[in-house]
């Protein structure tokens, strides 16, 4: 997958080698995936790469999909999701007894918004939405140091502020476009 | 061992410093060999690893810059990295953590691109108030080089003299003044009301316009770790016209070894490549500049029967009067937002509190408002409080916008037992760690407890804040000085006005580990300065022989 061989490269991964990356670079990337990345584009682009699914994954990532969107009120990226449900997925008995149960709460309470359902929640359950939740909002699915990092532009971190604040390395302004200006806590964006 | 290359000038490093330097020298129709310990790397490249870091590691701001096996550095991945390479000792070992980057370009990667100078006051400060060293020169000797790097660099600056650091200028700035976002505005506004003037920093980070083949600033708030358009000004960018010009650029080539030969001339450097071969090379001057703590490290390592104590150390002084700003930090709560993360992560200072007959006592400090972007740690925060929704997205808002940090930097007194040595522990390639013993000294204590602390409580209450805890443990400002400290004396100091060492006519070890005291203000700029004054004096050098 692309980006985990692209965290691969990094450069505590470089040998003795006094070059350290153009020779083992070229011969593991393809000129579209280094000229994608040449321009900031792997995070950021999450339809870039589609892995075969087989169709009990794609049955399951479907599910993670509609439970996701009930757990989270926004517009969510399918790509990212089944980036989460791969991660999620290295547990796979509990990942799919959690979905399960969750997605059975919500019809049973006829849930519409999280609010509907995850109150009456078991703690496990709490527990395995919370994570869920966070690894949509965090692009991560357990922030720890090496963690593989599954959304960086569109992780859902960044929305709630994203009318004022820059996401790191992207840009909202141009040219000393920026001001003072302070909007309310309140005027919460869409998204 | 192998006889590998030869030049006019040889530069050990390619930070800011080597880099002015090389160029200048290049200019001059001198032929000039850059070293450099570490890879060279592209932007893209770390750019690309900083956006796949993991949130929590995005306060390490070194993780997109991870040492090789050859050219380590500190490394703040986790509590064990972090103490493998500095070897620190001492009341205050953790305030010498310094982060720096070993790579082509230095550190200049992942510098704020602050351009404080230093006032004559802060050049004379036994003179004028009886504690540290006074400068062997002073600052109208320097003025001139301070206005050559804001050109070279393209520093950008207000034009209202009111609105300068010191208003002592010959020249403009080459470009006007960044604007500020709702934070720094906020903290002006407070900082006013105190009758303090929080000032719009020079910074090495193009204003509106292009400069020197590079892009205006868009507000991409990443200067630390790294400016992914490259308007902040780094040595990576001059590398290439560098080599244009001529220049020829070693990297992984890690410098162990100065040689002194007859007259204690240096007459070559070796360094070890990765795989611990050899290579000797030679030239008629000798540039260290591989920052305050390799380039003593380095000296010290070079003992020979000549230099006992080690290359340029008859003063015993190499490696003695390690400075940096000790830093406080506050953490603010406030009931309205400040914003943070609306243009650069750094953007202006009080200046003022820096100076006064009170530094007869204690330390000045100056007091600035962290800009960086609190989205990440606000997401952190609010997910970890189990919220989910509305209540998840509001308390994102809420703790991104309410929450701000407000930097202390002290100034520190040179003092000979803040000391860098040789560690018995060894690198990969066999080369000893840098041991260095830090006490920030009752003079920064004492600015801490009496003056830097009750007024940064003050500029946060007149912010609003309902919350604010103020660290008490010094930390880092990763501005390291002092190790090379300059001098008229050479009992006393290691190099002359010049940089040159007092003890070799032919080696120049130009940059912070040259200054002599060092003021609250980020060294940069300074550092700069010396490494042109440096470079004239070089080409009088060799057109002279």
């Amino acid at each position: 997958m692309l980006l985990s061989a692209f965290w691969s490269f990094g450069l505590k991964d470089c040998d003795s080698s006094a070059d350290i990356g153009a020779a083992r670079f070229s011969i593991r990337f393809t000129r579209r995936l280094v000229l994608a990345a040449a321009v900031g584009l792997v995070a950021a682009q999450p339809r870039l790469v589609r892995s075969a699914v087989a169709p009990d994954d794609r049955f399951m990532d479907d599910r993670f999909m509609a439970l996701s969107r009930l757990l989270i009120p926004h517009n969510l990226d399918a790509e990212i999701g089944r980036r989460i449900a791969a991660e999620l997925k290295t547990d796979r008995a509990p990942f799919r007894d959690h979905i399960d149960a969750l997605l059975k709460l919500a019809h049973d309470r006829r849930a519409a918004v999280v609010e509907d359902f995850f109150p009456f929640a078991s703690d496990q359950s709490k527990a395995a939405a919370l994570r869920i939740i966070s690894a949509w909002y965090l692009g991560v699915v357990d922030d720890a140091p090496d963690a593989k990092i599954v959304a960086y532009e569109l992780a859902l971190m960044f929305k709630p502020t994203s009318d004022v604040m820059t996401i790191p390395t992207y840009s909202i302004s141009r040219p000393n476009g920026w001001g003072a200006t302070s909007p309310p806590l309140s005027s919460m964006p869409t998204f | 061992m192998s006889q590998a290359e030869s030049a006019d000038i040889v530069v050990v490093g390619t930070g800011v410093v080597g880099c002015l330097i090389a160029e200048q020298l290049l200019d001059a129709g001198h032929s000039v060999l850059m070293l450099e310990a570490g890879p060279r790397v592209e932007r893209w490249q770390i750019v690309e690893k900083y956006r796949n870091l993991a949130p929590i590691t995005t306060t390490n701001l070194d993780a997109a810059y991870p040492p090789t096996r050859w050219a380590p550095f500190l490394d703040s991945t986790s509590p064990l990295t972090a103490v493998d390479y500095l070897q620190l000792e001492g009341p205050n070992a953790r305030a010498y953590r310094q982060d720096y980057v070993r790579y082509a370009g230095g550190s200049t990667w992942h510098w704020a691109g602050i351009c404080w100078r230093l006032t004559p006051e802060d050049m004379r400060l036994k003179s004028l108030y009886g504690v540290g060293r006074d400068w062997a020169f002073d600052y109208a000797t320097l003025e001139p080089y301070y206005t050559r790097v804001e050109q070279a660099l393209g520093v950008c600056g207000p034009s209202d003299p009111e609105l300068q650091w010191p208003p002592i200028r010959s020249k403009p700035y080459p470009m006007g003044r960044l604007p500020f976002g709702p934070g720094e505005q906020k903290f002006t506004d407070a900082a006013a009301r105190l009758g303090l003037k929080n000032l719009p920093a020079a910074q090495a980070r193009n204003s509106g316009v292009a400069y020197d083949g590079r892009p205006p600033c868009c507000g991409n708030n990443s200067c630390i770790p790294v400016c992914p358009i490259g308007a902040k000004y780094d040595a990576a960018s001059s590398l290439p016209r560098i080599e244009a010009k001529g220049g020829k650029i070693l990297v992984n080539a890690v410098v162990y070894r100065v040689e002194a030969g007859a007259a204690n001339q240096v007459q070559a450097v070796h360094y070890f490549d990765p795989d611990k071969q050899s290579h000797r090379v030679t030239g008629k001057l000798f540039v260290i500049a591989c920052n305050g703590i390799e380039t003593p490290k380095l000296l010290l390592m070079s003992a020979d029967t000549r230099n006992p104590r080690g290359v340029a150390n008859s003063s015993d002084q190499v490696g003695r009067n390690m400075m940096d700003q000790p830093k406080l930090v506050a953490e603010l709560t406030l009931a309205e937002p400040a914003w943070t993360g609306v243009g650069p992560v750094q953007g202006s200072s009080i200046m003022q509190t820096s100076q006064g007959d009170f530094r007869r006592e204690h330390a000045g400090a100056l007091f600035r408002f962290n800009n960086m972007a609190r989205s990440r740690l606000g997401a952190i925060q609010a997910l970890n409080k189990g919220l989910v929704g509305k209540a998840l997205d509001a308390e994102i808002r809420r703790l991104s916008a309410c929450t701000a940090e407000l930097t202390i930097e002290h100034e520190l007194l040179p003092d000979p037992n803040n000391r860098l040595t040789l560690s018995d522990k060894k690198d990969a390639l066999g080369i000893p760690k840098p041991n260095i013993y830090y006490d920030v000294g009752a003079y920064v204590r004492k600015s801490a407890e009496s003056y830097s602390t009750p007024l940064v409580k003050q500029l946060a209450r007149e912010m609003g804040a309902t919350d604010v805890k103020v660290t008490t443990e010094f930390t880092n400002s990763d501005h390291i000085m002092g190790g090379m400290i300059m001098g008229a004396n050479p009992a006393d100091s290691v190099v002359d006005v010049d940089c040159r060492a007092h003890d070799h006519p032919n080696l120049f070890l130009p940059g912070g580990g040259a200054m002599t005291t060092a003021g609250c203000g980020n060294s940069t700029l300074t550092m700069a300065a010396l490494a042109l004054k440096a470079a004239d004096a070089m080409v009088a050098q060799l057109t002279h022989a």
